[in-house]
């Protein structure tokens, strides 16, 4: 079983914290990971992406050129990235930025308004991530949120907890709209 | 004091594992100046050596970090420096006097896009030549090209162990893509890391001669301070260390510069097969290039190709023997490589007529696409039965 996922946006909305979370929370659930950030030379306002591999075998290649899942925060990302999404891939985009959404039938779309629902956009898609994919649980990501932000940082641990709950939420309410209809 | 050597699992990034390695092979002194992909060594460091007791300088430029390398070999450190294609560029000056001073030294380069500026955030391999013989002159150095994180901490091990050795600069051949790629890092027990320092003098200061050679060709080394006379010196010099500027020494120290390497090659080569034994083509690659043809392999043997890897891991000194005894018995061997040839270039040259040689270049910018590299191997092959 691999898994491979590349994460895309603007540069200060999380992505690289997002992919870095995924890969480190496969990571203590036993599977091989790669993180491999992709950005510009500008810090804050350019596009930047990352891609993450989970894997049950050793990972050959880092680099993606047909993920599975596709997470986006902008409409540039999403033009750029959803024709490389495989058939049967998961698009996972946020439906508060994003207004145009090419079309694609051959693939599952959900869109979250991550940044509406919360400053923490990227905390947020990782619960709505969490439960489309189910690949990870979310107590290894409490988990490793708590070994990640240690002194100073400690005190972002129940913002990014919430948004994440958020999204796990927003997931599961949707498709009890979808199952009732 | 924080722990030198941090046992346990840990997510890391290459650059990052650098920085352990190091500190765990005992590195306690670096000098650097900041550049683009190589900055996390460089922040990490500034954290990391001051919690184990050692010392951590912002240089000016890359000249003076490199000669402070040099000094501080000299003054007992095992130093190191982090930079990228142009710094190594404007260290070539020192590096040069490294090596023939013999000052035992680590040099990483986190190679991107090149020349000049090109693309600084983005993946490049083509220092593979700069790395050999960029200063002036004849010499020899040792060049280790790391493909995970993993990698990265345990060839920072022998990196240092190397340049201790054999006392020369070793240049540590990362890139962009294994410098930024995070994995997980397994750091054993401090107890496990096998370290070696250089060899110190065997006789007291009145009859001690810095610069004469052991059989290994290597002379054993005094540190500053010590109550042993220490002249140290890049113009030619003779055994006691002082300037003899005549045709003969030079033609007896020279010589020995490169023959320390070359005639150790066989202690200092490394490489990796897989495959091998009963492969008709051969790719030939090496750091974040050996990922992707891992793949490749894999996939062109379910197709039932009879497709093998090797894998440098030291490119210099080369690896010519096992590649002229490979050669003997099979079609072809292809390079891949972020750069336009400077391995295939070298391949060339050893193997001559005993079998067809390729390259599958890319000047950089991004790693090769591993479907693109399948499909030309598999053209590669089929030319070869008609």
């Amino acid at each position: 079983m691999k898994t491979e996922i590349i994460i895309a946006g603007f540069g200060g909305q999380g992505v690289l914290f997002l992919g870095d979370l995924i890969a480190y929370c496969a990571m203590k659930e036993g599977k091989y990971v790669t993180w491999v950030p992709s950005y510009g030379p500008e810090s804050r306002g350019g596009t930047c992406n990352c891609q993450v591999i989970c894997s049950d075998q050793l990972i050959g290649s880092p680099a993606i050129v047909h993920p599975d899942v596709l997470i986006v925060f902008n409409q540039p990302s999403l033009y750029k990235f959803l024709p490389r999404l495989k058939t049967n891939g998961t698009l996972l985009y946020d439906s508060f930025l994003i207004k145009e959404l090419p079309a694609r039938e051959d693939i599952r779309v959900v869109g979250v308004p991550a940044f509406q629902i919360s400053k923490m956009g990227n905390m947020v898609m990782m619960g709505a991530f969490l439960a489309v994919t189910k690949g990870i649980k979310p107590e290894t990501v409490y988990q490793t949120l708590e070994e990640k932000l240690t002194g100073a940082k400690a005190k972002f641990i129940p913002v990014n907890k919430d948004a994440i709950e958020k999204g796990i939420k927003y997931i599961s309410d949707k498709s009890l709209e979808t199952s009732n209809e | 004091m924080g722990k030198d050597v941090l046992t346990g699992v840990h997510f890391l990034s290459g650059n990052h594992a650098c920085v352990e390695g190091a500190i765990a092979a005992g590195c306690r002194f670096y000098a650097g100046y900041p550049i683009t992909p190589s900055n996390e060594i460089a922040e990490r460091m500034s954290v990391r050596l001051p919690q184990v007791g050692g010392i951590y300088i912002q240089m000016e430029d890359e000249l003076a970090s490199m000669a402070a390398l040099v000094g501080a070999s000299w003054g007992g450190a095992k130093p190191m420096t982090a930079t990228s294609g142009p710094g190594l560029s404007l260290m070539q000056e020192n590096i040069g006097l490294a090596a023939m001073t013999e000052s035992p030294c680590v040099v990483v380069d986190v190679q991107r896009g090149s020349p000049s500026t090109g693309l600084p955030t983005l993946v490049g391999q083509a220092d593979v030549m700069q790395a050999r013989w960029g200063s002036h002159g004849d010499y020899e150095i040792i060049a280790l090209a790391p493909s995970s994180p993993q990698e990265c901490f345990d060839f920072m091990i022998k990196a240092f162990n190397l340049a201790e050795i054999w006392r020369v600069p070793v240049i540590f051949l990362s890139d962009e893509s294994v410098a930024h790629l995070s994995e997980r890092v397994v750091i054993p027990p401090k107890e496990e890391i096998k370290l070696v320092t250089r060899k110190r003098p065997s006789v007291p200061p009145e009859k001690f001669l810095p610069f004469k050679p052991g059989s290994d060709l290597v002379p054993e080394m005094p540190i500053a301070g010590e109550g042993y006379r220490v002249h140290v010196t890049g113009l030619t010099h003779n055994e006691k260390g002082y300037p003899d500027l005549s045709a003969k020494v030079h033609n007896k120290l020279v010589p020995r510069l490169v023959n320390k390497i070359r005639k150790n090659a066989d202690k200092i080569v490394e490489y990796e097969e897989l495959f091998t034994e009963d492969a008709e083509v051969i790719l030939v690659t090496f750091g974040i290039s050996t990922r992707i043809c891992r793949d490749v392999i894999k996939r062109a043997r379910a197709e039932g190709l009879k497709v093998g890897l090797f894998r440098l891991i030291t490119i210099w000194p080369f690896p010519e023997k096992r590649i002229m005894a490979l050669a003997q018995k099979i079609k072809a061997f292809v390079t891949v490589e972020i750069n336009l040839g400077q391995v295939a270039i070298e391949m060339e040259r050893i193997v001559k007529e005993r079998c067809k040689t390729f390259l599958i270049p890319n000047a950089g910018g991004a790693v090769h696409d591993p479907d693109e590299v399948f499909a030309e191997v598999k053209q590669i092959v089929s030319g070869l039965v008609e």
